[in-house]
């Protein structure tokens, strides 16, 4: 049976005015949800209110994830350190995953290297990871925001647009690695989607925005198919 | 519309300080005869200066291969760069987690404005008021000059810090605390290497700004090129008094052109090639020029 990670009772968010209204829904373990809607209706409103940067209007957000770093985020403008190599971002994704006294040393430790490189290198940033992130390509960016993300292994990602700039064979490499390891942990993924195809074929579930409501559609298993 | 606006605001400006300015012509008024007293005093007393302050001094004996290394300018600007440089590097470190509160994206609104006070306390005290403060407390010596900057640098880094630290984007700082990162692991690993680039920019900049205010508290005696100033101006010496003005000048250029060499390494749009010291001289087209050839 798998655990609810997440869920609401009537939850209304949004600033002066509301943007969805009197929401109840539930993310469990093993759940993708692909989060579908036009612009400014809502998605990333959502999202922030979810990991508490914008307090909800009416409602509550119920929350079984209180662990350190098992909620990962991957903004849209990605919240990468534009002056830190590629290495040193997705360790903080590692970082968040331990106690907070050891983040000073953590980058001497060997094993913290391996977890930093794995995840660099399941997204085909190896020979960038060097790099300084500022001098890397959108969709490369997007790539190391990614891979901060599977450094961290949380038991949610919420992910707000983060497949956009990508070819499809990079949509691809992103979408198989997310899948090893959400399958791995047991996570689940509210991904902010722009493209219904996208949507359709990764998610188990689609939450869409019309007219103030959140309304939930089941749509098959998750991860049909990764390839585009 | 906007054009008319801002047209309007640079007259209503230009207009209160014409009006200000009018409003202190008298005591502006130059004193009869002002201009050749001014050059009397320039030909007779300051120039030629007097280079003799680059000469060893008779005492103590100097041992060294160099005499111009025994010299007062020397071992006074020496001292002037040393306290400068000491003070910088404390008051960044201390100013650092002091402007870390004071930033309003990262400190609650009452801690931002204690810090901001605190800051605005040291700045507002000029170098000189500190410099005399720790002359009574420690008495003469470049030991006083080093807190009197160190104190001075923590008010005013302080403020650029937090400027540069409030400059930086929101998402990363948004991202990081999502992902669980306390307050002090965000300032650690998002916000100084967010905004590193301009904190080491301020750090020099307030360098050659310690060099400069150097020689103003050795008028104090808190040490440094500014005490032999001190003692030449007792003595109307003014011909050894242009002369350190000259050395202090040279210096000052020096560690200016030096420390924009430096801070083109730290410039963002400059990723794919660094400066070269002619760039620090000449303009940048002109430079492209000359490497192309």
């Amino acid at each position: 049976m798998a655990e609810v990670l997440l869920s609401s009772r009537d939850l209304s968010i949004g600033y002066e005015y509301s943007l969805i209204e009197k929401a109840n829904f539930e993310i469990k373990e093993g759940d993708v949800i692909a989060l579908l809607g036009p612009s400014g209706i809502g998605k990333t409103t959502l999202l922030r209110t979810i990991f508490g940067a914008v307090e909800p209007l009416e409602g509550s957000i119920l929350s079984n994830i209180q662990k350190r770093g098992d909620l990962g985020f991957i903004p849209q403008r990605l919240g990468l350190i534009g002056n830190m190599s590629v290495e040193s971002n997705v360790l903080n994704g590692v970082r968040v995953k331990r106690p907070w006294y050891q983040s000073l040393t953590l980058s001497l430790s060997s094993t913290a290297k391996k977890e930093v490189s794995t995840a660099i290198s399941s997204l085909g940033l190896k020979e960038q990871s060097e790099q300084l992130v500022r001098t890397l390509s959108g969709g490369q960016q997007r790539r190391v925001a990614t891979a901060r993300s599977l450094a961290q292994n949380p038991k949610l990602i919420l992910a707000d647009e983060f497949l956009g700039e990508l070819d499809e064979d990079n949509i691809e490499l992103v979408l198989s690695s997310i899948k090893q390891m959400l399958e791995a942990n047991n996570s689940a993924i509210l991904m902010v989607e722009h493209h219904e195809e996208i949507a359709q074929k990764v998610a188990n579930k689609i939450w869409r925005i019309e007219n103030k409501t959140l309304i939930e559609q089941d749509v098959g298993d998750a991860f049909e198919e990764v390839s585009i | 519309m906007r054009k008319k606006i801002i047209i309007s605001i640079s007259f209503f400006l230009i207009l209160i300080s014409y009006l200000t300015f009018v409003d202190f012509k008298g005591d502006w008024a130059l004193r009869n005869g002002g201009l050749d007293n001014l050059r009397t005093f320039f030909f007779e007393s300051l120039w030629p200066p007097d280079w003799s302050v680059l000469d060893p001094r008779a005492y103590p004996v100097c041992e060294r291969n160099i005499g111009l290394f025994c010299s007062i300018a020397w071992t006074g600007m020496v001292e002037t760069i040393k306290i400068a440089f000491v003070a910088t590097v404390f008051g960044f470190i201390i100013a650092l987690p002091i402007s870390s509160l004071a930033a309003s994206n990262l400190a609650p609104p009452v801690v931002s404005l204690i810090a901001r006070t605190t800051l605005a306390g040291m700045r507002s005290l000029p170098s000189i008021i500190w410099a005399v403060l720790f002359v009574v407390v420690v008495g003469f010596g470049p030991f006083a000059g080093v807190l009197a900057m160190t104190f001075y640098t923590i008010g005013y880094l302080g403020k650029l810090q937090f400027e540069a630290i409030e400059g930086i984007q929101n998402t990363p700082l948004e991202a990081h605390r999502a992902m669980g990162m306390n307050r002090l692991e965000i300032f650690i690993f998002v916000v100084i290497p967010e905004s590193a680039n301009n904190l080491i920019s301020h750090m020099m900049f307030m360098f050659e700004y310690n060099v400069r205010h150097g020689t103003v508290i050795g008028l104090v005696g808190a040490g440094g090129i500014g005490w032999h100033i001190s003692n030449y101006l007792k003595f109307l010496q003014y011909d050894k008094v242009l002369a350190l003005l000259i050395v202090i000048f040279l210096t000052v250029v020096v560690i200016d052109l030096s420390s924009q060499f430096v801070r083109s390494f730290f410039n963002e749009n400059n990723d794919s090639r660094n400066k070269t010291w002619l760039s620090v001289f000449l303009p940048a087209n002109a430079v492209l020029s000359k490497e192309e050839e």
